[in-house]
C-alpha cells in the first residue's frame, strides 16, 4: 500500500483547523487528483508541487497520485498545504520515511524550483498544531522566528523542499543548499523582545504627549481613555490637534503583556500584516483607515480568504476613525457589533469566522462639513441644519458606546504659554496609566471584564456605586437636563476611571465632578 | 425624675402659656390682644380668679371694651375644671413631646408675623430644631382630593426641596398635604406636620403612621394641647401658622372651595411669596390654583427649582430691575423673606438666583472667580489665574457646569449668561 499521511492545519479567522493530507500512489495513468474542498489556489499546487518536486532532484513517481485534504467539509485555500502535499506524496512513493513525519507539521507554499516560501497566519497554526499535540513544525526560514514564539514546539526552519528533506531523512546537507536548522525555543525568543519582570509603560517614542500644548483637557481626556479603555469622541475645527491628540494616544497605552501580544500578533499574521524582522507586535497596535474604507475592509470579510479588516487589527489597541461623518453609515454602524462583542464574526456559506476585536475607538469629526474653523469671520456659512445633519451621520448607537467626549478649540497665545506648566510626557503619563489598569483589572478580578469601559452600566449601579453624596452635582446636572440617565452612567464609569489614575479606592465627589466636566464639555 | 421637679425647672411663664393653650382657643383675638399688654403669668392668674386683669392703658379703657373682655373672660372660664395642674403639664412635656413658647430662642421669628394673632405656644413632637428649619422652609398644601398628578407633582417638589435643605411644611391631611411630607420624607429632608389638635392624636386616623415616622426625623406641632381633638374650625385657625411658618406658601392642588386656599389667603396677607402649580384646565382640583394665579398673582411654579428662585436669599432679581414676574398683588416683595444678600461679586454678572453659589468650595469659587468676564478660557489659563493645578480646575468645571455657572462655547467653557 503505498500510502503516507501529513498534516497541516486550515485556518478560519484566527483559528487552527488540523488539515490530514493523504497521498496515495496507485497504478493507473499518471495523473494527480486533489479532493476535499481545495480552491483554485491549491488546484493549482498540483503543477507548482510537481515542478518544485523534480526540479528538486526528486522523482516524481509516473502513477496515478491521489491527494486527499480531510476533514473534506473544511473549505481550504491558498497555497499553505504545498510543502505537506509534497512531502506526503514523496513518503508515498517511498523516498521519505514515514516514521520521521510522525507529529510533524508541515507549512510552507513551494516555488516552482523548491524554495520554500513564507505564508501566513504561521502563529495561530503553529498555536493550534502544539495544541493537538504536535511538537515539531517545518516552516520556510522567514516564518521560523513568528513560529518559534510558540512554547512547547520544535521549529524547523528549512529554506527549501531539500533541505526539509534532508532533515527527515536524518541526511544533512545531502541534497544540497543549506541545511535545515532548529530555531532557539519560545522563552529564548520571548525573552529577547519582551524585557524581564512584569510589563512596564512604552519607551518613549518619537511623538509625545506634551507636544500638544494648549490643549490640556484633551491631554488629561485622552489620558482617561487610555487608562479606562473608554471610547473616545474628538470634535474641533482643522489644525485644533484632533488626529494629532489619537497618534499619541498609543504612546500612553501600556505595552501588551505576553498573551496580548500573542494575540495581536496572530491577527496581524493571518492578515499579513506583521512588518518584515519583528516577529512580535508587543505595541498597542493604532489603525487608522481612511474614510473611503469599505466595510471587508473595517470589520474584515472578502471572498476566498476572510482577512481581518481594521477594526480586529486594532485589536488591544487604537482604532481612529479621521473624518467619521465622512465614512459610509453602514460602515460605521457595522462597528457596533464588534464594540458590543469584543470580536468580529465575518459569516459565509460553508464558514463562520471569528476575530477579535477589543479596541479603543476614537472618532474625529469636524464641526462643520466645510471643515473652516468655525465663526463668522473664519468664512463658514454652515447654517445650524447642515451642521446638525454632518454630525447626525454618525449614529446614536455609535455615540452611545462613546463615554468620552472632547472638544477641541483653536489654542490661544495666553493659553500655550500656561499650558507649558502642565504638559506631561507621554512617559509620564503612561506610568499612571499602567497603574491606573493595574487597579482597574484588581478591582475586576473574578469578572469577565478587564477595564472599566467593559464594565455594563447595570452592574455599575449595583456593583461599584461611587461614594455616597459623590453624585450630588451630577443629580444637579441631571435635573436641569444637561445630561442624560445614561450620561450619568458614563459619568460614573469615567469616574472610576479617575479614581483609578488618582490612585483612590472608589470615586469621590472631586472624581465625579470631573468626569462631568469631562462628560459637559461639548456643545450641544 | 419625678413630674413636680420637672414642673420646678419648667418656668412660671411657660408653665402660664401651656394652661393658656388648654384654656382659650389659639387664634382668640381678646387674649391676643391683652397678651400685647400683660403677662402670660397675669392672665392665667386672672381668669383663675375671675376678675379682669390690670387696669392699664388698651385694656378694658372703654366700657364695650371692657364688656368684651368679661365675656371672654368668661369663655376661657369654662374649662378651667379640666385645666392640668403644673405636675400634669410637666409630665405631658415628657415623652417625647416639647413646649416651645416665644420666649424662647428655638421660637420661629416667622410667628411673630402674626402679631396678635400669634400662638400663645407651641406643642412639638419630634426632634428638629423649629426655629432653625423654619428659616429656610416651603409650605406645600392642597386638596385632600388630590388627583394622581397632583399627588404626583406635590411629592416630587417636595422631595426636590428637601433634597436641597429645604423643610416641607404641610398639615399633615390627605392627599397633597401627606404627598409633600412624603416626599420630604424619602430623601431625608425635614417635614412639619401643624395639626389642628393634640399632637398625640393622629387626626386623620390613617396617618398615625406617618405622623410617627415625621416625629421621627422632622417635627409634628400643634398649638392644641396634648389630647385636644380636631374641629372644623381649628383647622382654618391653624392654616394662619402654615403659612407664618414657612417662607412661602405653593398651592399644589385646590378646588374652587378648598381650604388651602385660606392658607394662600393667609400667606398673602403676611406678604410671603404665593405660589400655585397649574394643572389641567379642566380640572376642577386645578381650578383654585387658577384662580390664585389669575385673581391673587401667586407665581405659576412647575418644579423645586422655579420655587427656590422665588424664594433664594441670593435672589438678585428682586433687587435689579428689571426683575422678573416677583410675586405680585397682595404679596409685596421682600415682607417674609430672608434678608436679600447681595451677589457674589462686583465683577461676577448678574447669577442665575438658583445657583447655589454658597455651595462652592473655596477652590471652585477661586475658579469662577478667574473666569473672564466674556468670551471663552482655556483650562491652563484658568488654572494659572486661579492658582490651582489642572486637575482641580478640571474638577471645578465639572461643579461649575452642573450647576449651570458655565457653559460650553465655541472657544472654550465661558460664563453663562441667565436668560
Amino acid at each position: 500500500m503505498a500510502l503516507a499521511r501529513t498534516y497541516s492545519v486550515a485556518l478560519i479567522g484566527i483559528t487552527g483547523h488540523v488539515v490530514e493530507v493523504e497521498a496515495d500512489i496507485a497504478n493507473g495513468l499518471p495523473a494527480m487528483i486533489m479532493v476535499g474542498l481545495p480552491d483554485t489556489a491549491l488546484r493549482e499546487a498540483r503543477d507548482r508541487i510537481r515542478a518544485a518536486i523534480v526540479n528538486s532532484g526528486e522523482e516524481w513517481p509516473q502513477r496515478k497520485i491521489t491527494v486527499g485534504l480531510s476533514p473534506a467539509s473544511l473549505p481550504k485555500r491558498g497555497s499553505w498545504f504545498d510543502l505537506a502535499i509534497a512531502i506526503g506524496i514523496l513518503a508515498a512513493a517511498g523516498q521519505v520515511p514515514r516514521a520521521a513525519l510522525d507529529g510533524v507539521m508541515f507549512f510552507g507554499e513551494l516555488g516552482l524550483d523548491g524554495r520554500l516560501r513564507p505564508v501566513r497566519g504561521v502563529l495561530p497554526a503553529v498555536a493550534a498544531a502544539v495544541e493537538r499535540g504536535f511538537r515539531r513544525v517545518i516552516v520556510a526560514e522567514a516564518n521560523a522566528a513568528e513560529a518559534a514564539l510558540v512554547p512547547d514546539v520544535r521549529v524547523v526552519a528549512a529554506s527549501t523542499l531539500a533541505a526539509a528533506l534532508d532533515w527527515l531523512c536524518g541526511t544533512p546537507g545531502l541534497r544540497g543548499g543549506r541545511p535545515a536548522a532548529e530555531c532557539k525555543g519560545s522563552q529564548d525568543v520571548l525573552g529577547e523582545i519582551l524585557p524581564d519582570g512584569p510589563v512596564t509603560a512604552t519607551t518613549p517614542q518619537t511623538p509625545d504627549l506634551a507636544e500638544l500644548l494648549g490643549q490640556s483637557l484633551a491631554r488629561r481626556g485622552a489620558e482617561v481613555c487610555a487608562a479606562g479603555g473608554h471610547h473616545l469622541s474628538l470634535l474641533g475645527p482643522p489644525g485644533a490637534g484632533k488626529t494629532m491628540l489619537a497618534e499619541r494616544i498609543p504612546t500612553i497605552l501600556p505595552r501588551l503583556d505576553t498573551a496580548a501580544a500573542l494575540e495581536v500578533t496572530s491577527i496581524h499574521s493571518v492578515a499579513g500584516t506583521l512588518p518584515e524582522q519583528v516577529p512580535l507586535l508587543t505595541e498597542p497596535p493604532f489603525l487608522a483607515p481612511h474614510h473611503t474604507a469599505t466595510k471587508a475592509a473595517i470589520v474584515g470579510g472578502g471572498s476566498g480568504i476572510i482577512r481581518p479588516g481594521s477594526a480586529s487589527l486594532a485589536h488591544r489597541g487604537v482604532l481612529f476613525l479621521d473624518e467619521a461623518p465622512e465614512f459610509a453609515r453602514d460602515v460605521l454602524d457595522a462597528l457596533r457589533q464588534p464594540l458590543e462583542a469584543g470580536e468580529v464574526v465575518v459569516a459565509r456559506s460553508g464558514v463562520t469566522a471569528r476575530f477579535p476585536a477589543r479596541f479603543t475607538l476614537i472618532l474625529a469629526a469636524n464641526p462643520c462639513p466645510c471643515a473652516r474653523a468655525a465663526g463668522p469671520a473664519e468664512g463658514c456659512s454652515c447654517s445650524p441644519t447642515m451642521r446638525r445633519r454632518y454630525l447626525g451621520r454618525i449614529s446614536g448607537p455609535l455615540l452611545d458606546r462613546v463615554d468620552v467626549k472632547i472638544e477641541l478649540e483653536p489654542v490661544g497665545r495666553t493659553e500655550l504659554l500656561n499650558d507649558r506648566n502642565f504638559a506631561e510626557s507621554s512617559r509620564t503619563v503612561a506610568l499612571r496609566v499602567l497603574q491606573a489598569r493595574e487597579r482597574a483589572a484588581h478591582r475586576l478580578r473574578g469578572t469577565p471584564w478587564r477595564l472599566n469601559a467593559e464594565v455594563p452600566g447595570s452592574e455599575l449601579r449595583r456593583t461599584w456605586p461611587p461614594a455616597p453624596g459623590a453624585l450630588r452635582v451630577v443629580e444637579r446636572s441631571l435635573e436641569r437636563g444637561q445630561i442624560s440617565a445614561r450620561g450619568v452612567v458614563k459619568v460614573i464609569r469615567v469616574a472610576w476611571t479617575v479614581a483609578d489614575l488618582a490612585g483612590r479606592p472608589r470615586p469621590t465627589r472631586d472624581d465625579c465632578d470631573m468626569a462631568l466636566g469631562l462628560w459637559l464639555g461639548v456643545r450641544r | 425624675m419625678s413630674p413636680a421637679s420637672v414642673a420646678a425647672e419648667l418656668s412660671e411663664r411657660t408653665l402660664a402659656r401651656a394652661g393658656l393653650t388648654y384654656l382659650a382657643e389659639p387664634g382668640d383675638p381678646a387674649l391676643g390682644a391683652l397678651l400685647e399688654i400683660c403677662t402670660p403669668e397675669e392672665i392665667l392668674a386672672a381668669i383663675k380668679a375671675d376678675m379682669l386683669p390690670g387696669t392699664g392703658p388698651g385694656c378694658g379703657d372703654s366700657p364695650a371694651s371692657r364688656a368684651a373682655l368679661g365675656r371672654a373672660l368668661g369663655r376661657w372660664r369654662i374649662r378651667l375644671p379640666k385645666l392640668p395642674s403644673d405636675a400634669d403639664i410637666a409630665g405631658a412635656c415628657r415623652g417625647g413631646t416639647r413646649l416651645v413658647c416665644p420666649e424662647h430662642p428655638d421660637w420661629p421669628g416667622g410667628l411673630d408675623q402674626l402679631g396678635p394673632g400669634q400662638p400663645y405656644a407651641l406643642w412639638l413632637r419630634g426632634p428638629a430644631d423649629l426655629c432653625g428649619s423654619s428659616r429656610r422652609a416651603v409650605s406645600v398644601v392642597g386638596s385632600r382630593a388630590a388627583t394622581g398628578y397632583g399627588a404626583h407633582v406635590a411629592g416630587e417638589i417636595a422631595a426636590d426641596l428637601a433634597e436641597r435643605g429645604w423643610t416641607i411644611v404641610s398639615g399633615g391631611a390627605y392627599g397633597i398635604d401627606a404627598a409633600a411630607h412624603r416626599g420630604a420624607l424619602a430623601t431625608q429632608g425635614i417635614t412639619i406636620a401643624v395639626l389642628a389638635c393634640g399632637v398625640d392624636f393622629p387626626y386623620p386616623a390613617g396617618h398615625a403612621e406617618l405622623f410617627a415616622d415625621i416625629a421621627a426625623q422632622g417635627l409634628v406641632i400643634s398649638e392644641w394641647p396634648p389630647g385636644r381633638r380636631p374641629a372644623r374650625m381649628r383647622f382654618l385657625v391653624r392654616n394662619r401658622v402654615i403659612a407664618a411658618l414657612s417662607c412661602g406658601t405653593v398651592i399644589v392642588e385646590a378646588g374652587e372651595r378648598s381650604g388651602a386656599l385660606n392658607t394662600a389667603r393667609h400667606a398673602a396677607e403676611l406678604g410671603k411669596p404665593l405660589m400655585a402649580v397649574p394643572g389641567p384646565v379642566t380640572s376642577a382640583q386645578s381650578a383654585g390654583c387658577h384662580r390664585l394665579i389669575r385673581e391673587w398673582g401667586a407665581s405659576c411654579v412647575t418644579r423645586a427649582a422655579d420655587i427656590i428662585d422665588l424664594l433664594s436669599p441670593l435672589s438678585a432679581t428682586d433687587a435689579q430691575a428689571p426683575a422678573g414676574p416677583a410675586p405680585a398683588g397682595p404679596a409685596p416683595a421682600g415682607g417674609g423673606g430672608p434678608a436679600t444678600s447681595p451677589g457674589p461679586g462686583p465683577t461676577s454678572p448678574a447669577w442665575d438666583p438658583a445657583l447655589p453659589y454658597d455651595d462652592l468650595d473655596a477652590d471652585t469659587a477661586r475658579v469662577l472667580d478667574a473666569f473672564p468676564a466674556r468670551g471663552g478660557a482655556g483650562t491652563s489659563t484658568l488654572a494659572v489665574d486661579a492658582g490651582v493645578d489642572l486637575d482641580t480646575v478640571l474638577r471645578c468645571i465639572g461643579v461649575l457646569a452642573g450647576y449651570g455657572f458655565i457653559e460650553r462655547g465655541v472657544d472654550g467653557w465661558r460664563l453663562r449668561r441667565p436668560g
